[in-house]
């Protein structure tokens, strides 16, 4: 009976199917009965993560795969809805080098818009008579564009790219021992946002995505977003003495879900329908980042204050 | 009804109405602008400015860029046959907006047309004798008519005679204030690096900031965008050129370099404002192009100009030049060393130095050099073309270090086009997916309708900050914007809550406002602190990202969030 306490029934005015009260109350019981054990769960993650990292470094150098604006190398775009199904091996032929493509699509509609071109090999000049050859199509700076990085440059990029993910994960850090002014909230955020990172960062080395400078911009950003959800759940959990702790989690939860909700939603849309590689790459990112938080707030965070709130109680 | 509004609504409702404002939006936005006036043409005599929108020339409207053309072509010239008899000669041309040649007391002063000679006086043009200043003019009338005609602007009407078309740029009217990055507008991005065997001092990038951006603009590439951006210990330079093509960009900024002149070994003079405080631009008198010849089927024009040397540099050449030998020639007598031209160390030019050099201290030094070309209008051309190269060298100045190019983009406008069209669908359906999350959970319209219109809200006054600022929205910018909303909503949800919550403790307003802001400033902290690093890296290239989601949240907690709260208050208080 207590458990009906945990709803505010002026919010809902409808009446609310009670198969639907009964199924969240049974997660609810369950989360609550098993909190402790389920801290198991984001453990295994962050050591398969980690693990999986390690091993992309070791194979590849590098913590992630990197585009060629990391990497070195030419991206070109052209305008056309002509369709060249055999383009990359054609210019492979050519040029005698390891290129990829990929299409522009409208959205709603799947007709194509231009295609996009990449290489690490490929000089710019080499490239543009290949295409202009294979294609038929006169590029002008009307519907092509181009975008070449030096490999040196690449480095350079890449290199600041990770010190300043260091940097804000330092900054980011210091200020939350500053809001909380204690060791054990303090650590339970970091950990939280750390956890996340990690994981974000082997589900991207999995599915063999590109990161761009852009990409790793959007990395930085969820660190920051991760943070909002466990500054909510922690500063309600030490702070907000009145009410039973189990109830602060719930509301946190509550109020955390909606929060990641609105967002997810957004970013999905952005996804889909931009037709720009460099949105998709930087909200993919935010996406799975922002689905792993949810892991990583509501039980290592949680569990990590769970006794520190105990024992101040 | 006005009492109730809080002075944190009407910061708020202030801010809305100073970013509408900013933003001007024109969507009706119709005709076509003046983005540029020549200096000293009759159009800028007459007042035509830039920003004027030509709503009609010569009572046509004009609403297209093709439709000012159209109503422009009648202006412009087929060439005329010059017959020029002189009291040296007789010289056939043609000219097609001028006479080609600068006269003073009917003797030519200064010729533009290469076959034309200075201090030679005019005896007939076309067959009319010319025997004052009168029958030249009239001459000149009748080649080159002037006519009428009548330019009605948004700001005034001009009505004059030109015998060209105007001497002005057009683009479509702009709608909205906001400024595109490169990634919409389309453009070229270079990132550079000075190399040299010494330290790059900070300077030493500043001079070739300066440098490049006096080069860039001689060759009338406008809209420049030239800052230092460096990586951990590289001094580089990060270049944006609206509109500009990116092969031209690239000669431009290959060519700057070190100039030297030097005799035999010793170095007579450098280029830059120490050594050479002067060089002439002008065109038709102490620039010009003074003579063309076909050598063996190719044809070669000569040009020249003045520059003036400082007293050190007059003094250092005539040291050098009293040590050499004179050697005489049929075509007249020199000395036995040439005046060698180096352009990043690389020999461009020799020059011969006339004898009467030898051991001079003279501060006047004309520079001559040729140009080739299949036809003699293409030899005209590379004349022109080496003239300026040379000259801008000696103008801005050399630097005493390569350049080395890293990166070098060329962005189509096209892509920018299609975006904007996007990200104004990915704008409505991101935000129908955040009020039906909102709704879902809260299921309360006075809730769903206040987050819509605070969310809205910060959008607009975000834009209107940056078309305040002029700050150039490309793509990682406008990804700032939405994670700045994103960020936005998160917070109104947090105030929302606590309100909710505080309700079934009986707290009072303060209370659960404070609580509530106490986490969006801890939120807001940490989303500010982790983009900071991101000023800097990339070569700045991520800085839009940073700096649209610092702004963005910003806004966000000092003026949307406490309107909010406001709203909030009245609403849910019953």
């Amino acid at each position: 009976m207590r458990l009906y306490k945990y709803f505010d029934k002026s919010i809902y005015k409808k009446v609310i199917n009670g198969h639907f009260v009964s199924k969240i109350m049974g997660i609810k019981e369950f989360y609550f009965k098993n909190l402790k054990r389920l801290i198991i769960l984001p453990i295994l993650l962050v050591l398969l993560s980690l693990f999986i990292i390690t091993s992309h470094y070791y194979k590849t150098g590098d913590l992630f795969n990197k585009d060629v604006s990391l990497q070195g190398g030419i991206s070109a775009s052209l305008n056309t809805d002509k369709e060249f199904p055999d383009l990359e091996k054609q210019l492979e032929l050519q040029t005698n080098k390891d290129v990829t493509i990929r299409k522009l699509t409208e959205f709603g509609s799947d007709n194509q818009i231009g295609i996009l071109i990449e290489s690490s090999d490929v000089k710019n000049d080499e490239l543009r008579s290949a295409l202009e050859k294979i294609t038929n199509i006169k590029l002008t700076k009307e519907n092509y564009s181009v975008q070449e990085t030096g490999p040196s440059l690449g480095r350079l990029f890449y290199r600041q790219m990770l010190i300043s993910l260091i940097i804000s994960f330092i900054l980011m850090s210091l200020v939350i021992i500053f809001i909380y002014r204690s060791i054990i909230p303090s650590i339970a955020v970091i950990s939280a946002a750390f956890s996340d990172m990690a994981v974000t960062i082997a589900i991207i080395d999995l599915m063999g995505l590109k990161i761009s400078t852009a990409g790793i911009a959007a990395l930085l950003l969820l660190m920051g977003y991760s943070v909002d959800t466990d500054v909510l759940l922690s500063t309600r959990m030490i702070k907000r003495k009145e009410d039973p702790v189990e109830e602060r989690i719930t509301k946190s939860i509550k109020t955390g879900l909606t929060m990641t909700a609105t967002t997810i939603a957004a970013l999905f849309a952005g996804y889909f329908i931009s037709n720009s590689f460099v949105i998709k790459e930087m909200f993919i990112i935010l996406m799975i980042g922002l689905v792993v938080d949810i892991i990583m707030t509501y039980i290592v965070n949680t569990n990590l204050l769970l006794g520190y709130v105990k024992k101040n109680a | 009804m006005l009492k109730k509004i809080t002075p944190r609504l009407w910061i708020l409702i202030i801010a809305l109405v100073i970013s509408i404002y900013a933003i001007n939006l024109n969507p009706w936005a119709s005709g076509i602008e003046i983005t540029n006036v020549e200096p000293g043409s009759l159009e800028e005599q007459y007042g035509i400015n830039n920003k004027e929108i030509i709503k009609s020339v010569n009572d046509i409207s004009i609403n297209t860029v093709l439709d000012y053309y159209n109503a422009v072509s009648k202006y412009s010239n087929t060439a005329k046959e010059i017959e020029l008899i002189t009291d040296k000669g007789v010289y056939n041309y043609n000219a097609t907006d001028d006479i080609g040649f600068i006269q003073d007391n009917l003797t030519i002063i200064s010729a533009r047309e290469p076959i034309l000679n200075t201090k030679e006086r005019i005896i007939s043009i076309n067959k009319i004798e010319i025997n004052d200043i009168k029958y030249f003019n009239k001459a000149i009338e009748n080649l080159f008519p002037k006519k009428p005609i009548t330019i009605t602007t948004s700001k005034s009407i001009y009505s004059y005679s030109t015998n060209t078309i105007p001497k002005i740029s057009v683009s479509k009217s702009k709608i909205t204030n906001l400024k595109k990055g490169l990634d919409l507008e389309g453009g070229t991005r270079a990132l550079i690096k000075p190399v040299s065997d010494k330290d790059i001092m900070d300077l030493d990038v500043e001079n070739l900031i300066d440098v490049i951006e006096k080069r860039l603009n001689v060759y009338g590439l406008s809209d420049i965008k030239i800052r230092p951006a460096n990586i951990g210990n590289e001094k580089l330079v990060l270049i944006e050129i609206s509109g500009a093509d990116s092969e031209e960009v690239k000669e431009k900024i290959s060519q700057q370099g070190k100039f030297e002149a030097k005799i035999g070994d010793e170095i007579v003079f450098i280029g830059g404002n120490k050594d050479i405080p002067f060089v002439c631009k002008d065109d038709g008198t102490c620039a010009t192009i003074t003579s063309c010849d076909v050598f063996e089927g190719t044809n070669q024009c000569i040009f020249q100009f003045a520059i003036t040397l400082s007293e050190e540099a007059a003094k250092r050449h005539s040291e050098v030049t009293k040590t050499l030998n004179v050697i005489q020639e049929d075509s007249g007598s020199r000395l036995d060393k040439t005046l060698d031209l180096y352009l990043d160390d690389r020999l461009v030019n020799s020059l011969q130095i006339g004898s009467e050099l030898k051991g001079l201290e003279t501060t006047q030094i004309a520079i001559s050099g040729p140009g080739f070309g299949t036809t003699r209008d293409a030899a005209i051309d590379d004349a022109s073309k080496n003239m300026n190269e040379l000259q801008s060298v000696l103008i801005t100045g050399s630097l005493p270090f390569k350049i080395e190019i890293l990166k070098l983009d060329s962005i189509s406008p096209i892509v920018g086009n299609n975006f904007v069209q996007n990200a104004l669908l990915v704008g409505i359906v991101a935000l129908i997916g955040v009020a039906l999350v909102v709704y879902i959970r809260y299921r309360r319209i006075k809730i769903l309708i206040p987050i819509m219109i605070t969310t809205i809200s910060e959008l607009i006054i975000i834009l209107g900050a940056a078309s305040l600022i002029k700050w150039n929205l490309d793509l990682v910018a406008i990804a700032g914007i939405i994670a700045s909303i994103g960020t936005g909503v998160d917070h109104q949800i947090i105030i929302t809550d606590e309100i909710i919550s505080g309700e079934s403790q009986n707290l009072n307003w303060k209370e659960r406002i404070k609580r509530a802001f106490f986490i969006i400033m801890g939120a807001y902290a940490t989303t500010v602190v982790t983009m900071i690093p991101l000023w800097n890296a990339g070569a700045g290239l991520v800085r839009g990202f940073a700096v649209t989601t610092i702004i963005g949240t910003s806004i966000g907690v000092f003026i949307t969030r406490p309107a909010f709260a406001s709203i909030a208050e009245k609403l849910f208080n019953k």
